[in-house]
C-alpha cells in the first residue's frame, strides 16, 4: 500500500469521525450508516461496543430522537447542564471564540484553508476533524502532527473525559474513544482501556 | 472499552483500506472547512466597528466593538457619544462574555420531557416555527386571542409584544418593567403632572439632591451617574432616605435612616411643614398647581412629631431636610426613583414626590425636574386595531369600571395569572415569554409554575437558558444585542447646562450571529404567517424596520454608519415651564374613583415577632437576574451577602462571613445559602441583599446556586390599589444557620 493510499484512508477515517459528531439527522444517520459504523469498530476489535450500541438503537422507541436528545444534552444545552461543548476554546479560554479559536482559524489559513459561510466556529470538533481530513488528503503529515499537538489534543483530552463520564448513550462514548484512538500520539503509550 | 489494535498497528495493516473505503459512502459531501481560493489571510489586527448599543441594562449606552477576525475582543464607549461618552460600566464591558457564553441558547429546541423538568432536543427553525404557529393558532381559534398571554421584556420584545397586542388582539400582556418596577412611578406622575417622569432630574445643576431609596452608585447607569457625580462635584447637597447605609447614603449630607414602608409619611410631614411655615413656592403653586387647599387640608395631620414617630427618625432631622429643600428651592432635584414597586402603597409615595417637586417650584428649572428636548424619531411596528374591552381583564364588567384605575400599559400580572390558573372569567391556554424571566422577576414562584402547568402551550425566546425556559415546550434562541439591529437610542447631551445638542443612534450588529440565532422580526413574522396574520406584517426585516424609523428623521442606517454610528444635531433649551403645565396636588379623578385625592400615607404590615423585613436592591455589576451567568461579573461579585445589623448579629451569635439560609414568614425556605455581612449600616428591623442571584436552572452553569434568590422568598403579595402593580418588600425572614432557625428580633 502506497503512502498516498494510506493518507487517503486516514482522511476517510477523520471525515467519518467528523460525520459521527454532526447533529443526528435522518438524512445521514440511517441503517447504512450504522452498518458501516458497526463494521468499522468491529475491525478495531470493539465488537462488544457495537453490540451495546445496536441494542440501544434497536430497543429504542425512537432511536433517532434518543440520539438527538443525547447530542443536545451533551453538546448544546442540556439538563442539568451542557456536558461537553465541542469547542476547543471552552476548555482553553473558558469561553467560546477565545484566543484559541482565533489561533485555530489562523492555522487553517496558514495551510490555505478557510471556513465556509455555513460553518460552525473554527474550533468545533467537527471542523477540526474535517481539517485533519484535508491535511491527510494533501499528505501534509507534519501539519497534521503539529495541529494535533498544538490545537487538537490540548482540549480534546478534557472533552473526551467529560463525554466518557457524562454520556448516557453508548454511541457517543464509543465515538469519542474512536476519535481519541485516531488522534492520540503513539509515543504517549496508547492505553486501550484508558477511559 | 477495548480496541484490540493500536492506531499504529491499525494503520500499518491492510485492514485500514478495507475498513475505510465504506466510510466515505455514509459521509455528507458538505464540509465546513475548504480550500481557500485566496492567499492565506493571516490575522489583520483589530477593527473598530461602530453602531453598538448596549443592553446589559436598559440604559443602553453607545458602544464600539474591537473586532478581530470576526471575534469581538473588547467593547468601549463610542467616542462620539454625548451621552455615556467613552465610558461603559462593568456590565457593559462584560457583554463580551454574554456574547460568547457557552451556556447561551444556540438552536431552536423542543422539550420532549416535562415542563419544569425538560429534556431538550435540537430542532430546525421550520419545525419550531411550525409547532409554535400551529399551537398558538389553535389557542387563538379555540379560545380567542385572549387565550394567549405574553410576558415580554427588553428592546427585542417590543415588536412581538405589539404583534400579540395589536394584530392578534390579546390584552393579556404584562411587562415586569411596569408591573414589578417603574409603572407605579409613571402612572403616579401622569396623575400629577400629566406625564411620566423618567429619571429626568437636572442633577449636574442642582443645589440639593433628594433621594428616597435611590442608591445610585450601586445602581449604575453611566450618563445618570455622570449627572449625579457632576452635581456632587458642583457642590450639591445630598439627602438620602434609606434604612441602609447605601453607596448614596455614604455620600449624603443627611442620611435619614427611615423605617421601611414609611417614606410617604416622611414626605407628607416635609410638605406640611413647608405649607404651614409658608416655605413653599407660592408663585409656582398659584400659577401651575391645582387643589392646593384640599391638599393642604389632607396633609395637615402630618406634623413633624407624628412623622418622626411613624418613621422612627428625629423630628429635627425632618425639619432640617425640609429647610434645606426650601432654602435651595426651586433648584432642587426630587428624584422620582425607578424601581418603585415596594410595599403596595407606592402610588401614594410617588404622588408625594411629584407634589413635593411642585410645592418647591422645581419643575422645568435649573436643577429641578427637567425633560430634555430630544429629537423626534417615529417608531415602526404593527398597526393598532381596536379589539374592544370585552376580554380585557383590566375591566370589571359587572361593575362597569376598571379594576385598577391607574394601571400602567398592559394588564397587571396577577389578573393574568389568576385567570390562567382558575380559568375564570375565561381560559388562557398559551403563554409566550420573550426576554423576561418571570420566575425571578415576578413574586410567588409557585403561582407562576401553576400558570405554566395550566397551559396547553408555552414558548420562550431568550438569549440564555434562564429559569423560566425550563417551563417551555419550544425554546427559541435570539440574537443578542451585539448581533442584531433594532433599538433607536436618542436624546441630548447629559449636562443640560452645556451646549444644547441632540443625538440619534440605532443599534447595529458588532459581529455576525453565531449558530442559528434569529432576531425578533424574523421570528414574529414567521409566527404571524402561521397564525393567519401575514397580511398585517409591517416590515420584512429588522433592517427595514430600523431604516423606516430613521427615515422619519431624514436618516438611514447607511448614513448613521457613515457618521460613526451617532448623528448629532443642534438641540433646544429645555428650561421654562410650559404654559399649560399643571400639577394636580389634589386629583379629583382619583378622589372620584375612591382613591385619596391628595397623597396619603397607608401603613404597611409590621414585622411578625422574630422576623426582619427582607429588602433587596441592585448590585453595581449585575442587572436584575440577567447577568448572573456572566463569568467576569460573577468573579467581581460572586454572591449576595445579606446585610444584618451588628447588634442583632451579636445577639444571635452571627459573625461576618457566616453562611446562612432563610425561611420566610410563610414557611418558604431558600434553596441555597449566602454569606453574612455584619454592619451598623442597616436598621435592626430589616435585612438586605442584592437581587438577581441564586438561579435554580442548572443550565446556567455559572449562576446556578450562587447566593440566594430573593424572589424565591417573596411569596406574600401586596398589590398597589391604584395600579395593580406588585409590592415586593412586605416579606419577612429569619436566618437558618447549620439547620437552626434564628430569630431576628430588633
Amino acid at each position: 500500500m502506497s503512502p498516498a493510499d494510506t493518507s487517503q484512508d486516514i482522511s476517510r477515517v477523520y471525515r467519518f469521525l467528523a460525520q459521527c459528531m454532526e447533529y443526528p439527522d435522518s438524512e445521514w444517520m440511517h441503517d447504512d450508516f450504522f452498518n458501516v459504523f458497526y463494521n468499522f469498530i468491529g475491525t478495531l476489535g470493539a465488537t462488544d461496543e457495537g453490540v451495546e450500541i445496536k441494542r440501544a438503537i434497536d430497543g429504542a422507541k425512537d432511536a433517532l430522537e434518543d440520539l438527538q436528545v443525547e447530542y443536545t444534552r451533551l453538546f448544546i444545552n442540556g439538563v442539568p447542564h451542557v456536558i461537553a461543548p465541542p469547542f476547543g476554546s471552552v476548555y482553553i479560554d473558558q469561553s467560546l471564540q477565545g484566543t484559541f479559536a482565533g489561533n485555530t482559524l489562523a492555522f487553517y489559513r496558514e495551510k490555505g484553508f478557510d471556513m465556509e459561510k455555513h460553518a460552525d466556529l473554527p474550533d468545533h470538533l467537527v471542523h477540526e476533524l474535517e481539517f485533519l481530513a484535508l491535511l491527510a488528503e494533501e499528505q501534509d503529515h507534519a501539519g497534521e502532527e503539529e495541529f494535533l499537538q498544538k490545537l487538537f489534543r490540548p482540549w480534546f483530552r478534557k472533552f473526551h473525559i467529560r463525554v466518557i463520564d457524562g454520556a448516557h448513550h453508548p454511541f457517543y462514548r464509543v465515538v469519542v474513544q474512536l476519535i481519541d484512538l485516531f488522534t492520540k500520539e503513539e509515543k504517549d503509550g496508547f492505553q486501550p482501556n484508558e477511559a | 472499552m477495548a480496541f484490540n489494535l493500536t492506531r499504529r498497528k491499525f494503520l500499518q495493516t491492510a485492514s485500514l483500506a478495507a475498513a475505510s473505503v465504506p466510510l466515505s459512502k455514509v459521509v455528507s459531501a458538505n464540509s465546513g472547512v475548504s480550500k481557500s481560493a485566496l492567499d492565506a489571510k493571516g490575522t489583520f489586527g483589530d477593527k473598530t466597528v461602530v453602531g453598538g448599543i448596549c443592553e446589559m441594562c436598559f440604559w443602553r449606552c453607545q458602544l464600539v466593538g474591537k473586532v478581530r477576525d470576526g471575534r469581538l475582543m473588547k467593547l468601549e464607549g463610542n467616542p462620539k457619544s454625548i451621552d455615556n461618552g467613552t465610558a461603559i460600566c462593568a456590565r457593559g464591558n462584560a457583554g463580551v462574555k454574554l456574547l460568547y457564553d457557552v451556556d447561551r441558547l444556540k438552536y431552536p429546541m423542543k422539550n420532549v420531557g416535562e415542563r419544569g423538568a425538560p429534556k431538550w432536543k435540537r430542532i430546525s427553525w421550520k419545525e419550531a416555527l411550525d409547532e409554535c404557529g400551529t399551537k398558538l393558532k389553535a389557542t387563538q381559534d379555540e379560545y380567542g386571542p385572549h387565550g394567549i398571554c405574553v410576558f415580554p421584556h427588553g428592546a427585542s420584545a417590543k415588536y412581538p409584544m405589539h404583534y400579540f397586542e395589536r394584530a392578534v388582539g390579546t390584552h393579556n400582556v404584562s411587562e415586569a418593567s411596569f408591573f414589578q418596577c417603574r409603572g407605579i412611578r409613571d402612572t403616579a406622575y401622569v396623575a400629577t403632572i400629566g406625564k411620566a417622569p423618567g429619571e429626568k432630574v437636572d442633577m449636574p445643576n442642582t443645589k440639593v439632591l433628594f433621594f428616597i431609596g435611590d442608591h445610585l452608585g450601586e445602581n449604575v447607569h453611566v450618563s445618570h451617574i455622570k449627572q449625579y457625580v457632576q452635581g456632587l462635584q458642583n457642590g450639591a447637597k445630598l439627602i438620602v432616605a434609606d434604612p441602609r447605609f447605601s453607596a448614596a447614603a455614604a455620600k449624603a449630607h443627611i442620611w435619614v435612616q427611615i423605617k421601611p414602608g414609611t417614606d410617604t409619611a416622611y414626605m407628607l410631614a416635609i410638605m406640611n411643614y413647608l405649607v404651614q411655615n409658608k416655605k413653599y413656592d407660592a408663585d409656582f403653586v398659584e400659577e401651575y398647581t391645582s387643589g392646593f387647599e384640599e391638599f393642604s387640608a389632607a396633609i395637615k395631620e402630618w406634623t413633624l412629631e407624628k412623622a418622626a414617630k411613624e418613621c422612627d427618625i428625629p423630628a429635627s432631622q425632618i425639619k432640617e431636610v425640609a429647610d434645606m429643600l426650601a432654602d435651595n428651592a426651586p433648584n432642587v432635584a426630587i428624584h422620582p426613583g425607578r424601581h418603585v414597586s415596594w410595599y403596595g402603597n407606592d402610588f401614594q409615595r410617588e404622588r408625594a414626590l411629584a407634589c413635593l417637586t411642585g410645592l418647591l417650584g422645581a419643575y422645568y428649572v435649573k436643577g429641578g425636574w427637567v425633560p430634555a428636548k430630544g429629537p423626534k424619531v417615529k417608531g415602526v411596528s404593527w398597526a393598532k386595531h381596536d379589539h374592544g374591552h370585552e376580554f380585557d381583564l383590566n375591566y370589571d364588567h359587572e361593575e362597569d369600571e376598571k379594576v385598577y384605575t391607574n394601571n400602567p400599559p398592559g394588564t397587571p400580572t396577577d389578573l393574568i395569572r389568576d385567570c390562567a390558573i382558575s380559568g375564570k372569567p375565561y381560559p388562557i391556554k398559551s403563554c409566550v415569554v420573550w426576554g423576561q424571566n418571570p420566575m425571578q422577576t415576578i413574586p410567588n414562584q409557585e403561582k407562576m409554575k401553576d400558570l405554566f402547568r395550566a397551559m396547553d402551550f408555552v414558548m420562550c425566546v431568550d438569549v440564555m437558558p434562564t429559569d423560566v425556559t425550563a417551563w417551555a415546550d419550544i425554546l427559541l434562541p435570539e440574537k443578542s444585542y451585539l448581533e442584531r439591529h433594532d433599538y433607536i437610542k436618542k436624546g441630548t447631551q447629559w449636562d443640560l447646562s452645556k451646549e444644547h445638542q441632540q443625538y440619534i443612534s440605532a443599534r447595529m450588529p458588532l459581529v455576525e450571529p453565531m449558530f442559528e440565532r434569529q432576531d425578533q422580526v424574523y421570528i414574529t413574522n414567521e409566527l404571524a404567517k402561521r397564525m393567519g396574520h401575514g397580511d398585517k406584517i409591517p416590515v420584512q426585516t429588522i433592517e427595514e424596520m430600523v431604516d423606516k424609523s430613521l427615515a422619519s428623521a431624514d436618516l438611514s442606517l447607511a448614513k448613521l454608519k457613515a457618521e460613526d454610528g451617532i448623528h448629532i444635531q443642534p438641540g433646544k433649551d429645555p428650561y421654562g415651564v410650559p404654559e399649560d403645565f399643571d400639577v394636580l396636588l389634589f386629583n379629583e379623578d382619583l378622589d372620584d374613583n375612591g382613591h385619596p385625592g391628595a397623597p396619603t400615607y397607608i401603613p404597611v404590615e409590621e414585622n411578625p415577632a422574630g422576623f426582619a423585613r427582607l429588602l433587596y436592591g441592585r448590585a453595581p455589576v449585575h442587572t436584575f437576574n440577567r447577568s448572573q451567568n456572566n463569568i467576569w461579573l460573577k468573579n467581581a461579585m460572586p454572591d449576595n451577602p445579606v446585610w444584618i445589623n451588628n447588634e442583632v448579629a451579636a445577639k444571635i451569635g452571627i459573625v461576618d462571613g457566616d453562611t446562612v439560609g432563610f425561611v420566610n414568614s410563610e414557611g418558604v425556605e431558600s434553596t441555597t445559602t449566602t454569606t453574612v455581612k455584619v454592619t451598623a449600616g442597616i436598621r435592626k428591623d430589616c435585612v438586605y441583599m442584592y437581587h438577581g442571584y441564586g438561579s435554580a436552572n442548572p443550565l446556567m452553569t455559572i449562576g446556578v446556586g450562587q447566593g440566594v434568590d430573593d424572589t424565591s422568598l417573596i411569596t406574600k403579595l401586596a398589590i398597589d390599589p391604584e395600579t395593580g402593580c406588585h409590592g415586593m418588600r412586605n416579606n419577612f425572614v429569619k436566618l437558618i444557620k447549620n439547620g437552626k432557625v434564628l430569630d431576628l428580633s430588633a
